[in-house]
This record gives C-alpha cells, sequence and structure tokens, in this order.
C-alpha cells in the first residue's frame, strides 16, 4: 500500500500524464504536510515545552525550498488537472451513461462534476494563496536566503515588479493571511464530505485490498440467511470502504470489455450507483426497495465477464467483480437469469459438463491418438492432465486436445486422465453465481483426485480450470500444483526434449487470456513458446495485463449476446488486423479459440489471418506427424458401442428373457372380456390432512442417451450407463404451473405434492423439485417396473392419487425419452377424471371450475373449461420454470420423501412390452453430384415427397 | 380377434392428413391381420367428410353425428368404446396428434388394450402385430409386442404412412351412441387461430435455415422469398442473428430455438457449429449446402452438397417457380 501511494504506480498506468499530475499535487501535498508538521511541532510543543528552536539555519532553508517545489509541483499538476477536464476531456470524465443511451448527464453525475471543479478550484486557490503569502513576505523582509523560496521569490519579484510597495505588501499579507487561512481550513474540514474524502479513504481501501481477489472468490458464509448482496445492509465495510475511495477517475470504465461493446456495464458507475445509494440508506435498507432492480439493473451485473480488468487498473484497489458475483449470487437465487444459462446450470448439475454430454465420451476425443492414454485412477503418471470441458467436447478444440496429447507424447511427457471421472472444474460457475454448484463440482473432483493413484503435478490446457484448481480448489482441500501447457510447452522447447525442426518465421499476435494473464501472471511462457519456434510477436496495442477479453469469461459464453453490441471478441480481432499483416492471431484458451474463430469470420477477417492455438504452432514447428509412433497397440478406451448390424438385440428374446416387462404374462382378451384399468393398491403412508387445494404433478427423472451406447443383455433396453437423466422438461413446466397456481390462490394453505415412478436415482429429481416448492414428494418402485408402458405408468400414479386425493393433476405432455405423451390421459381415465392434453394456459378458480387452453398443431388455440379435479398434461413454453440453486436442493433433503413398493403395479393390464430396441439406420451425409440443376431437382423432389407440397 | 377400426380426424370442417395415412397403414397390414377396415366419422355433419375418407381399402365408414363440430376427448373415447363394443375390431387406431393424445390412452386404460403412442411401424408376425416406436429421444427404435392382448389401441405418427391414392367402394352408415354420460362434462369455449406472422421454429416441420455462407445482407430477401416458395420456415444460424440480419425467433441453436417438430431441414450455407447442430442434429432428413466438403454439419446430414449456394438457390428459385 505505502509503495503504492508513494510510487503512484497504480495511477500512472495508461494514463501517465494524469499520474504526473497527481503526483505533482500529492508531492505538494505531502511537503505541505510535513512542512506543517514540523511547524506545529516546534511552535507548540517542543518551544514551549523545552524552548528549543530548530526552525532555523539550513534547515529552514532546505525545508523551504522543498515546500516551494512541492508546491509549485501541485500548482503545476492542478492547471494541467484543469486543463484536461476543460480542454481535453475525456470521455470517461463526462459521467454520461451513452451505453444506457443517455444524451444528457443524470443531475447526481452533475453534481460529481461541480464537486471536481469545486475541488481543484480550491486547491488551486489554495497553493496560489499560499505563494501570494509567501511572495508578500518576501518583498517585505527581502532576507539575503530569499533565492532559497525560489517561487516565492519570483512572486515577490513579480508584485514589486507590478509597483507593490514594503506598506502594500504588508496589507496584502495581513489580508490574504485570512484567506489562505479560512480556504485551508474549509478544505480541511471538508474532506470528509466529498472527493478530498479519497486522501484518507484510499489509504484505507489499498490497505484492505485481497491480493487474491476475483483469482479466489469469497466463499458464501451464511449458509442459513440471505444468499449473496441482497441489499444494502450485506455490504461490509470494507466494500463502503472502496465505494468511498472511488474518485470517479474512469480508467475501470475504459478499460472494462462489457462497457466498450455497448453492454449496460460500467464498473465506475456501478461503484458510484452503490455508494450514492449507501450514502442515501447510510446502510439500512427499507422494504419494498430492492438495490438488485431498484438500483442496479441485473443486466448491468449479466453483462460482466470476470475478466478482471476494472479491478486490475484501478487506482484505489476497488474490487469490482468480487462484488458483482456476490450480487450475481443472489440473483441466481431468485432465479432471475437468462433461459440459456439456467439450463446450462441444470445440464451440468445434472451431468457435470456444460455440453451435457454423458462422461463417458469426456475422453473420446483421445480414441483417435492412436497410444494408450493412462487412467489416473488405475495407474500413476507424473501428470495429471485436467482437460475441461471445452478442449473435451467442443469438436474445433478436440483437435487442440489431440495435438497437445501428441506433443507430450512425442516428448516422454508421462500423462494421465481422469476420464469420465472429471467434471467441469467450476470456475466460470462459480462467477455466474452458483456457488453451491461450483462446490459440489470441487467436491468431486477433490474426491477423485485423491482417490486417484499417484501424480506429481496437474496440468490444464484451460486457464479457466487452471485459475479455480489453483487459487480456489486449495480452500477446499489438498491439491498439487497446477501448471498451464504453455508453461509446460516453454519448458519442453527450452530442454530440448521437443526440438524445432525448422523456425516458423510467422508473424503472429498473442493474445493474453484473462484467466491466465491478469488473473495469474502468465504473460511470459506463451511468448517464449513463441519465440522459441521462431515467430515473431507483433503485439497488439492491448496486451498482457491490458488484456482485452474475448468476451467468454463470468459465464458469459452461455448468456446469448445482447442484440445491437458489438462483440468484445470482434473488437479485438479489429484490434489484431490493424496490426498490418500478421500470420496467426494466437491463442491458448479453448474459449478463446472458440470466440476468436467466429469473430474473425463475422468480423470480416478472414483473409487477414488465421486463429490458431499455441499447440498448434508448435506442433508445425516441430514436425509433430513424424514424431508420434503411429504403431502403438490399443486405443486408451474402450470401443465405442458396436454398430446396429451387430447388435444382439437383433435376436428376438426369449421370453424368460422379459417376463419382468408386463405384458408377458397378459391373458388374451377380447370384447366381451375387457377389464378397464385399475389403480395399483399402495401401502399406505403418512399423507398430512389437506389444508388448502392440493396439487399433484408427476415428475420423470428422464433420460438423454449420448452418442455411444449398449444394449442390455435382453436386448429391450439402454445400459443404464449410457444415459444421463434429468428432470423431464415438461415435467418441469407442470411443476412450475403448479407453483405459480397454487402462489396465485394465494391463500397459503395450498401444496404441490410431487410424485415419481423410478428408481433411487429418480430422487435427483424429486430433490430439485422439492427445492423448487413441492412441499412433499412420493416415488414409487419395483425393479419389475424398468422398461414400463405408459398405461402401467399411469396405473401406478393413479396408486398414488387415490392416497392423496388431489384437487387437480399436473403432468407433462410427454417425456423428452420416449414421448409417449400418453401418461397423463390414461392417468385420468383410470381416476376417472376429466382431462385435457398440450395445455398451455389455465385458469383454476381453486375450487371446481377450470378453463384452459390447448395448443393445436400449428400454433391454433383451444379453449375449453372443465370441472376439477382433472388431469392436465402441460406443454413447455407455458411458463418459465424456476431455478433450484444447489444449496436449496440441499436443503430440501429435509422434506418429506415417501418411497413405496411397486412389486403390484404390473399385473396384465399394461399397454406393451418391449420386444428389442436397436439402433436405425446411421444418418450419414450422402454426397450428392451434379449440376446445380441435377442437384435442385433431388432436392426439390425431396421437399414434395416430405412435405406433400 | 381381426378387424380395424380408425377413428378419422378433422378440425373445423376439414380432415386432417393424419386420417388418411391411418387408411394406409391399416391397408399395409390388412393382409396379415385380418379385415374389415372401418373408419368412424365423429362430427355434427359427418357425412360430408365421410366421402373424403372412402379410399382404397377401407370397408365401411361409420358416421356418428355427436351434434358437435369441434373436438371433444370424452365424447370421441366414448364413441370409439361404444363402436368397438359394436363392431368388436383387434385394433384401434387414432392419430398421435394433439387430439389424438387425448383420447387414445383413455381408451386403451378403459378397455385395458394394448397400447403404443407414436407408433410409426407395424408389422404383423405369426398373427401378432408389433409397433415400432422411438426411444430415447429418437436415438433408437423399439419394437413393442402386447402379450397376446385381444384389442390394441395405437396412436400413428404423423407424416409417415402414405395415404391411399385411389377411391374406394365403402358402405357408408349412420350409427348412433348414446353420449348421455359425457355430455356436458366439457364445454367448449373457442379456437383461436394463431397470428400469421409467427414464427416458431420449434413447431416448425420444414425449415430452411441460412448461415453465413449468403455472404452478404443484400443477399438475404432472396433467401427470404426461397424460403416460402418452398413452404419453409425461415431460420437461421447464430451469426446471423449476432449480425442483425433477422430477428432472434429464426435463429436454429443452443441458444436460439430447437427445430423440435421438424422433419425436413435444408441447410444453407451453415458449417455446423455445435451450438447450431444442438437444435437441428436430431431432423430425420437433413440436406446440408456447403463449399467446404469438411464442414461438420456433413455428419449430421442425410444428404450433402458442395456445391456453389448461388447457383443452387437459382436452379431451386426455377424448380418453385
Amino acid at each position: 500500500m505505502v509503495s503504492d501511494v508513494l510510487s503512484h504506480r497504480t495511477l500512472r498506468r495508461r494514463d501517465p500524464m494524469a499520474g504526473l499530475a497527481h503526483g505533482g499535487i500529492f508531492i505538494g501535498f505531502l511537503f505541505g504536510l510535513i512542512g506543517t508538521t514540523i511547524i506545529f511541532v516546534e511552535t507548540d510543543i517542543i518551544k514551549p515545552l523545552f524552548g528549543v528552536t530548530f526552525w532555523k539555519g539550513d534547515f529552514y532553508l532546505f525545508t523551504s525550498l522543498a515546500l516551494d517545489i512541492g508546491h509549485l509541483a501541485a500548482v503545476l499538476g492542478i492547471v494541467y488537472m484543469m486543463w484536461r477536464r476543460a480542454i481535453l476531456t475525456p470521455t470517461k470524465l463526462d459521467y454520461l451513461r451513452t451505453y444506457r443511451g443517455e444524451e444528457t448527464v443524470r443531475p447526481p453525475a452533475a453534481k460529481w462534476k461541480v464537486e471536481d471543479w469545486n475541488f481543484i478550484s480550491v486547491l488551486l486557490l489554495i497553493e496560489i494563496s499560499g505563494f501570494i503569502q509567501e511572495g508578500a513576505r518576501l518583498l517585505m523582509d527581502q532576507p539575503e536566503w530569499a533565492a532559497w523560496s525560489p517561487v516565492g521569490n519570483a512572486v515577490a519579484a513579480i508584485l514589486g515588479g507590478l509597483g507593490m510597495s514594503v506598506e502594500g505588501a504588508s496589507e496584502v499579507r495581513a489580508a490574504n493571511w485570512w484567506i489562505h487561512g479560512l480556504l485551508g481550513l474549509a478544505f480541511t474540514a471538508a474532506i470528509p464530505w466529498y472527493k478530498a474524502k479519497h486522501i484518507i479513504s484510499v489509504v484505507g481501501s489499498l490497505s484492505v485490498r485481497d491480493a487474491m481477489a476475483l483469482r479466489r472468490l469469497p466463499k458464501e458464509v451464511d449458509e442459513a440467511g440471505s444468499v449473496g448482496i441482497v441489499n444494502v445492509e450485506d455490504f461490509t465495510w470494507k466494500d463502503m470502504l472502496h465505494f468511498d475511495a472511488c474518485t470517479k477517475c474512469g480508467r475501470c470504465h475504459e478499460a472494462c470489455p462489457a462497457r466498450s461493446a455497448g453492454y449496460p456495464l460500467s464498473p465506475r458507475d456501478l461503484i458510484l450507483d452503490l455508494r450514492l445509494h449507501n450514502d442515501t440508506r447510510q446502510g439500512v435498507a427499507i422494504e419494498g426497495e430492492a438495490l438488485i432492480g431498484d438500483i442496479i439493473d441485473p443486466d448491468t451485473l449479466w453483462a460482466c465477464r470476470s475478466c478482471g480488468a476494472c479491478q486490475e487498473i484501478c487506482p484505489v484497489g476497488i474490487e469490482h467483480p468480487t462484488m458483482i458475483v456476490r450480487m450475481r449470487r443472489q440473483l441466481v437465487e431468485q432465479g432471475n437469469m437468462d433461459p440459456l444459462l439456467q439450463a446450462t446450470l441444470n445440464t451440468i448439475g445434472d451431468t457435470g459438463n456444460s455440453f451435457g454430454e454423458n462422461a463417458r465420451t469426456r475422453s473420446a476425443w483421445t480414441r483417435e491418438l492412436g497410444f494408450v492414454v493412462k487412467d489416473i485412477r488405475q495407474e500413476s503418471a507424473e501428470n495429471l492432465w485436467f482437460v475441461g470441458d471445452f478442449a473435451s467436447f467442443d469438436p474445433r478444440n478436440q483437435i487442440i486436445s489431440q495435438t497437445f496429447a501428441k506433443l507430450l507424447k512425442a516428448a516422454a511427457v508421462d500423462f494421465a486422465l481422469l476420464h469420465d471421472g472429471e467434471k467441469t472444474a467450476g470456475n466460470d460457475i462459480r462467477r455466474v453465481g452458483e456457488e453451491g454448484l461450483f462446490e459440489s463440482l470441487v467436491e468431486h473432483n477433490l474426491e477423485e483426485m485423491s482417490a486417484a493413484k499417484s501424480f506429481q503435478r496437474i496440468i490444464t490446457t484451460d486457464p479457466h480450470s487452471y485459475n479455480t484448481i489453483r487459487n480456489e480448489y486449495p480452500e477446499f482441500g489438498d491439491v498439487s500444483e497446477i501448471e498451464h501447457y504453455s508453461a509446460v510447452l516453454a519448458d519442453l522447447l527450452r530442454s530440448g526434449r521437443l526440438k524445432v525442426k525448422a523456425p516458423l518465421k510467422k508473424r503472429v499476435t498473442f493474445h493474453d487470456p484473462c484467466h491466465l494473464g491478469r488473473l495469474n501472471g502468465g504473460y511470459e511462457a506463451p511468448r517464449e513458446v513463441l519465440r522459441l519456434i521462431g515467430c515473431e510477436i507483433i503485439e497488439m496495442p492491448r496486451n498482457r495485463d491490458n488484456s482485452f477479453c474475448c468476451g467468454a469469461g463470468g459465464g458469459r459464453i452461455w448468456i446469448p449476446d445482447q442484440q445491437g453490441t458489438e462483440k468484445p471478441s470482434e473488437n479485438r480481432v479489429h484490434e489484431a488486423a490493424a496490426l498490418g499483416p500478421i500470420d496467426v492471431f494466437v491463442t491458448c484458451c479453448p474459449k478463446d479459440l472458440t470466440m476468436f474463430e467466429d469473430a474473425r469470420k463475422t468480423g470480416g477477417h478472414e483473409d487477414d489471418f488465421v486463429v490458431q492455438d499455441i499447440a498448434e504452432l508448435v506442433a508445425e514447428a516441430v514436425a509433430l506427424e513424424s514424431l508420434v509412433p503411429s504403431d502403438t497397440p490399443a486405443p486408451a478406451m474402450p470401443e465405442p458401442a458396436p454398430p446396429a448390424e451387430v447388435v444382439s438385440a437383433q435376436v428376438k428374446p426369449t421370453i424368460e428373457a422379459t417376463t419382468v416387462v408386463a405384458p408377458m404374462a397378459l391373458k388374451a382378451m377380447d370384447w366381451d372380456n375387457l377389464t378397464p384399468v385399475q389403480p395399483v393398491e399402495l401401502k399406505p403412508y403418512e399423507v398430512p390432512a389437506k389444508e388448502g387445494p392440493r396439487i399433484l404433478v408427476t415428475i420423470k427423472h428422464a433420460a438423454v442417451l449420448g452418442d455411444e451406447h449398449a444394449f442390455t443383455e435382453d436386448g429391450c433396453d439402454i445400459e443404464n450407463e449410457y444415459l444421463e437423466h434429468s428432470l423431464n422438461e415438461w415435467d418441469d413446466a407442470a411443476l412450475e404451473e403448479a407453483l405459480q397456481i397454487i402462489e396465485k390462490l394465494g391463500s397459503g394453505d395450498g401444496e404441490v405434492v410431487a410424485v415419481a415412478i423410478g428408481p433411487e436415482d429418480a430422487d435427483i429429481s424429486l430433490r430439485k423439485v422439492l427445492a423448487k416448492g413441492a412441499s412433499r414428494a412420493v416415488r414409487v418402485w419395483h425393479d419389475s417396473l424398468s422398461g414400463a408402458d405408459p398405461v402401467s405408468v399411469a396405473r401406478a400414479i393413479a396408486g398414488v392419487a387415490k392416497r392423496e386425493d388431489p384437487d387437480l393433476i399436473l403432468t407433462g405432455v410427454q417425456s423428452s425419452d420416449h414421448a409417449h405423451g400418453s401418461t397423463g390421459t390414461a392417468l385420468a381415465r383410470i381416476l376417472g377424471l376429466p382431462h385435457a392434453a398440450v395445455v398451455i394456459d389455465v385458469e383454476w378458480d381453486g375450487v371446481s371450475k377450470l378453463v384452459v387452453t390447448r395448443e393445436l398443431e400449428g400454433g391454433t388455440r383451444h379453449t375449453i373449461e372443465i370441472p376439477s379435479p382433472a388431469v392436465l398434461s402441460i406443454q413447455t413454453g407455458i411458463n418459465e420454470p424456476r431455478y433450484a440453486t444447489m444449496r436449496m436442493i440441499k436443503q430440501a433433503k429435509k422434506k418429506q420423501l415417501d418411497i413405496l413398493d411397486g412389486a403390484s403395479v404390473i399385473d396384465g393390464t399394461g399397454g406393451y412390452a418391449v420386444r428389442r430396441m436397436y439402433v436405425p439406420e446411421q444418418t450419414k451425409a450422402e454426397m450428392l453430384s451434379g449440376s446445380a440443376e441435377d442437384i435442385a431437382t433431388f432436392i426439390a423432389n425431396l421437399i414434395r415427397e416430405k412435405t406433400g407440397g | 380377434m381381426s378387424g380395424i377400426l380408425i377413428i378419422a380426424e378433422h378440425i373445423q370442417g376439414e380432415l386432417r392428413d393424419i386420417s388418411l395415412e391411418m387408411i394406409g397403414a391399416a391397408n399395409s397390414i390388412k393382409e396379415a391381420y385380418g379385415g374389415p377396415v372401418s373408419v368412424a366419422v365423429i362430427s355434427d355433419d359427418p357425412t360430408s367428410l365421410a366421402e373424403q375418407v372412402n379410399l382404397q381399402g377401407v370397408d365401411d365408414i361409420v358416421t356418428v353425428d355427436v351434434g358437435v363440430s369441434h373436438f371433444d376427448a370424452a365424447i370421441y373415447e366414448e364413441v370409439a368404446c361404444q363402436l368397438g363394443a359394436e363392431l368388436k375390431p383387434g385394433l384401434i387406431l387414432f392419430g398421435h396428434t394433439v387430439n389424438g393424445m387425448a383420447c387414445s390412452a383413455a381408451v386403451a386404460a378403459r378397455l385395458g388394450s394394448g397400447f403404443a403412442s407414436d407408433v410409426f411401424g407395424l408389422q404383423v408376425i405369426d398373427g401378432e402385430l408389433l409397433a415400432t416406436r422411438s426411444a430415447y429421444g429418437n436415438k433408437v427404435n423399439m419394437e413393442v409386442e402386447f402379450g397376446g392382448k385381444g384389442v390394441v389401441t395405437l396412436a400413428l405418427r404423423g407424416a409417415t404412412f402414405e395415404a391411399p391414392e385411389d377411391k374406394g367402394s365403402a358402405t357408408v352408415t349412420a350409427r348412433d351412441v348414446d353420449l348421455s354420460i359425457v355430455t356436458g362434462i366439457s364445454r367448449h369455449v373457442e379456437y383461436q387461430e394463431a397470428p400469421p406472422s409467427d414464427i416458431d421454429i420449434s413447431k416448425a416441420e420444414f425449415i430452411m435455415s441460412i448461415g453465413r455462407g449468403i455472404q452478404d445482407q443484400e443477399n438475404l430477401p432472396r433467401f427470404a422469398e426461397l424460403a416460402e416458395r418452398l413452404g419453409a420456415t425461415f431460420g437461421c444460424s447464430r451469426p446471423i442473428v449476432d449480425s442483425g440480419w433477422l430477428p432472434k425467433p429464426h435463429q436454429v441453436g443452443q441458444s436460439g430455438k430447437v427445430a423440435t417438430d421438424c422433419k425436413l431441414y435444408l441447410a444453407l450455407g451453415i458449417s455446423g457449429a455445435v451450438q447450431h447442430l444442438f437444435g437441428m442434429k436430431h431432423v430425420d432428413t437433413i440436406i446440408a449446402v456447403n463449399t467446404d466438403p469438411n464442414a461438420p454439419i456433413f455428419n449430421v446430414a442425410t444428404y450433402g452438397a458442395t456445391i456453389d449456394l448461388f447457383e443452387l438457390t437459382e436452379a431451386l428459385e426455377r424448380q418453385f417457380n
């Protein structure tokens, strides 16, 4: 802190003139402070007590000279500052929020301008009056040592030159003494009330600065109470010290990629808004006023990319991103987020990766390598490679992963993966504000790593994983040292384990990833790599700590871009293109590669340069293809499931194999001997007495099949390990509708009860709906229900309905896996209730009358009125389902969940039995040849055939 | 047990295609399964629709005047069950449509019959009926059987079975059905047409999407017009929306809309970023046109062509003039 204040390091950066000017004012102030303190000490303490004086002789002369120079510096600084504000008028100082479409300055901002001018004007007056005082005195006394006060002497000469007499000087001195004194006193007294307070608050703000800010976000401490920052009362004294320290200098405003791209976020304006609000409320929230919403726009908070540019450049040590994330935590808690982000968080919660892929395919990219990649859970290795989501699942980045793997192989580096044991590291999930989900991911990955065989260090190609594993994981458990692959490559090239065959001689520019460079100081390794492989680096104007974010950080990669904004990535490629001829725009971050490859195309630079990962350049320089042995045996992972024709399911299974699936045991019936399906008789369980309307919602823990599969032995289903499960989205909509209906009815006595027919795994979805607001849940299961048809499932649900006696039953229209679209209708008939299918609007009086609108094909709507109780199947789009944070899900474990035995459900009255399952013919593009006319004819025929046109 | 009873579907006086497709489906197994094929038309004015279902292979047409023209699930269910008791068919067919979904499973539960929905394949092996439907988000097929049940109710997938082309010579009989127990349970309020300009990618069955390959915003109207001529919903990939060339509802993909109901997808100048594929790779028939033979779009496409987009567009314009 002391060195920052004295050196003005943070002030000089990217605005050296302002830094210099501030330095002048600072020195003037500092020397003035020292000078007056010395006089005070002598006059008021030492002289009266001991009769000693030292304010004389050489000491006096030297101090006088220093003070003169200091104050001159201050005057020059102030004059520059005034000139800058009046003539240079940098846009960052106009306080106009053009990114919000403001055309005139808001009243508080107009006040700031007055405040700013007031501040420097008073300062200047104090300085000038001080010099006049000195000049007048020198003119009066004409001492021999006047030259030791050069400025004062010059002022005296000017005053004398203007014809001022000694008497005149005396009068001026007497009057000016009051002016100077009163100005000084007024200035000092006013310090706490306006901009001048930064003189004090900065010392505090810089002292409490967190060296790990943003690199390591704070844990959510208050588990039971409010999450994140709800209102002004949740700000700490440290936050408030930061608010008070802001001098509105605008360095963060300039550096912010969100603001540059036209998003409604300026870190400075955010801090100023918070400060104004806090000053008004004095740390006490008032009823009916929402900090997030009324004071701070949620879009402002969602615009942040967690790149850290603002806090990095802030001269007074404000930690904007940390505050933003803490406010985001509250937004996540409220479910106030973009639907795509919400879906992604759900996906990550369900599958452990943002791509929604089955964990089995996480290391699918290794299969084409031609050599075995160790599994750290099976055998030890020197290095554990934590791959991360993009590098594992994104096709373009898979190539980079393969390239780096081959480079490691060629350099004989011993490495292993966690394979399907890895889940996304959680860096961006934490920055989104989903702290509970982040923690569960950390716990998982740490468990996997601690259960693994030994390894010395972790390596990764992903700067985001790198940051969180390096800085945040240690707070949760022991974790090995981690190295970014740029450092690994630099080491391999330097040590000669990778030898450059031919220097590339390419002109390249390098983009510093925020999470590697600014947050973790990894500026040099990638540059060293580029130099070692013979590239000429042409730096972009914004490089190293001033690197400009690609726009994907902080979870923004999961939030659609706002209309009418320039993508930060496009802004960046324009910067690269302006460098003149370059060959390659080099990245060393999977998200960067994705963002900039896109931006290169949309930004119109396809002819200017290519975007490549640093590993690709290294591969080229060392002639990688000639190095990697291709005769290595056995693939690292089991072969993917064999294609359809060899699948055993082609053989009709024996009767024995499928007897678990009910209808095998069915008796033949005819029209004279038909038996309606009845609700199953379930064992009684504790059903609380109804205190209001009760809505039963059916929940399916629906399966998603990834790109690989294997059939069960009987050939009637998919092996469970190839399936990912999640809350069926139609049921999610049904649950949301039920919750909204109960909320709208308002009495507070109603309840939503969830029912699932499924194995233990289904509790995951039940916990989720309990977290969202269902009061209780019931699950029915028996192994004989595996693969059950919709009528049998409806019979099981009907058994629960008999016990619950609900006033309304909502089901999803269908499940995303088997899409029967039948369970609700069958359920209604088994229970003898009226029903409506594919409902997109519900009005219910809570007692007996339902007006529902059904959505027919082509968007036609059909409104009907039916009595309740009834069964409605709910279509997605009827509402936006709320989000259950991992914290809420954990808390929902306290809610009642009854598990009932469903052994008697399958009784032969069900709808079907699966005979076999098989893969339909693979669709692989059949390439059409011939003239444009031929192809058009083919396409036209196909269109006519398919559309019946 | 033999005989097939088809419950025809219509909306606002118009017979829906699925009604005719069900006849085609019934015909495909009629020989192996056994006739007759009967079609029930339920309406307040069934005779006008009856003639339209009189297609090759239909043996009887039963008209039931229920006094109302709109769809009422309870009435359809009641009629199907009562006609069933009278005609004693082994197989009752519904369409797997929004209205079919509202009654087929109810009929099955009430009868305790065999049941499967969204069926797109029918076979009879050794006298036993087998139905094929999809599982796990259309990634695999499942073949289901009905354990020797004497009566099976099926809901058939639309745009799958071919309707017979030739007229038939069925007898048309009007029957009365006692609807007293279902009358008045539900009250029809209204039908509301969708606003015509509505773009709904998730519900479109045929989508023509454009990507960066169209090169310039100036080319946009030309492709919009082509989509209209083809009768396709006009979709696009993310960069087109990002560039502000088309509004958001047109976007297919992870951050746009998933082409849930799409059967045919024509991708023009789309390379196939993973986000885009997310929204359409499941579509049954995908035609992709892109000059880069390695474009990922070809990994999910049914047919591909690497021809110049504008040449092809010209040729297509001539085809659909």
